[in-house]
């Protein structure tokens, strides 16, 4: 009986999806965490060891690591409501991100290779200020929901 | 022609970093290896004037940021970071100038109300959605969150539903002003995710609502 009304609930839920898929194709990216907004000069995202040009509406990805060349300035916004801004010569691999406020996913970690980056936070700061976190070569920043910027020279 | 500023950005901008540290850092008993790579963090004011927190930390030890425009400086991963001291602000405009100049506009946030048990906007929410439109075009955006609530009036499964109902709803209208699908997420909360907490069973329309936000 239980399982009976299981198989109807699913199937229920199996053809709302169905109808959300045939509407409103391409919705469900769960793989996009934000996406590039400003981009001036130079400047790529390396995604599975390929060098890609980053434009405007770029949607990124977790792994994806962002570079500017000596020219170069990149703005991205990414799903939490956070600014991430690099300046010329800058490197900076976002190793992971999770937001998932409805069940507690909360986190960023970005790596910061080298260059100038500066940062706004969002969701992710205000909901779970433990869990966002910028790791430079010699370095850990904790961000307890604000605003700040970080160079890394070499 | 272009070629050549970064570099004379780059020096400027290395002598008054070190002015920046200078001061806090202490004697050194040996000399620290001089090709390590070097940081500055510096903690800045948010847009709405509010100053948060940065704590900066290696194996030697944390310095927390709590002043807008105070900065720590990094030598290496086994030297304490310096005592945060006040950068001016030309001294962060020419390190991180740059980096400032490129910040996005930060993201809208919309929230659209439904009539009880139903997936139709209220008249004022009707009223609003062109505006909504507009921030959506004007923003270029490829990364719009369509979210669906519900208050807590019938099950919860039935509040999932219509809040899906209600999310789909709103993509539909976007859609309908021209944004590309592609550009939307939809997905439903149901009841549980209220704006304004009430108990089961409680009619409440500032709940009964879509979420948008223009990235």
């Amino acid at each position: 009986m239980r399982r009976f009304r299981t198989t109807i609930l699913f199937s229920g839920i199996a053809l709302l999806a169905s109808f959300v898929l045939t509407t409103l194709p391409a919705l469900a990216d769960g793989e996009t965490i934000g996406s590039v907004k400003k981009v001036s000069g130079e400047v790529g995202v390396m995604r599975d060891g390929q060098r890609t040009p980053a434009h405007p509406g770029l949607k990124l990805h977790a792994g994806d690591i962002l570079e500017t060349g000596p020219d170069g300035l990149l703005g991205v916004v990414l799903r939490d409501d956070s600014l991430v801004s690099l300046g010329p010569s800058s490197q900076i691999a976002i190793e992971k991100f999770r937001f998932v406020p409805a069940e507690g996913h909360l986190g960023l970690t970005a790596r910061i290779l080298r260059g100038t980056m500066a940062y706004v936070s969002g969701l992710i700061g205000r909901l779970a200020p433990e869990s966002a976190t910028f790791v430079t070569p010699v370095a850990t920043i904790g961000v307890r929901g604000t605003h700040f910027a970080v160079r890394v020279s070499e | 022609m272009r070629i050549v500023r970064p570099i004379a950005v780059a020096s400027l901008t290395s002598t008054l970093l070190l002015t920046a540290c200078a001061a806090p850092r202490p004697l050194a008993v040996a000399p620290p290896p001089p090709a390590e790579p070097r940081n500055t963090v510096v903690l800045l004011a948010d847009a709405d004037g509010k100053v948060g927190r940065v704590v900066v930390s290696n194996q030697a030890g944390s310095r927390t940021l709590e002043r807008a425009g105070d900065a720590t400086c990094i030598l290496d991963a086994g030297t304490m970071p310096t005592e945060p001291a006040a950068m001016t602000a030309a001294q962060i405009e020419a390190a991180f100038g740059a980096a400032l100049s490129a910040q996005p506009t930060p993201p809208r946030h919309f929230i659209l109300y439904f009539e009880q048990g139903s997936a139709e906007l209220t008249p004022a929410s009707r009223d609003e959605f062109s505006a909504i439109v507009a921030v959506v075009h004007d923003y270029a955006t490829v990364d719009t969150s369509v979210v669906g609530h519900t208050d807590t009036a019938g099950d919860a499964r039935t509040n999932l539903e219509l809040s899906l109902r209600r999310a789909l709803a709103v993509g539909a209208l976007l859609a309908a002003g021209g944004v590309e699908p592609g550009a939307l997420e939809i997905t439903s909360h149901g009841e549980a995710n209220p704006l304004v907490p009430t108990g089961d069973n409680v009619s409440e329309p500032r709940n009964r609502r879509v979420e948008v936000t223009v990235r």
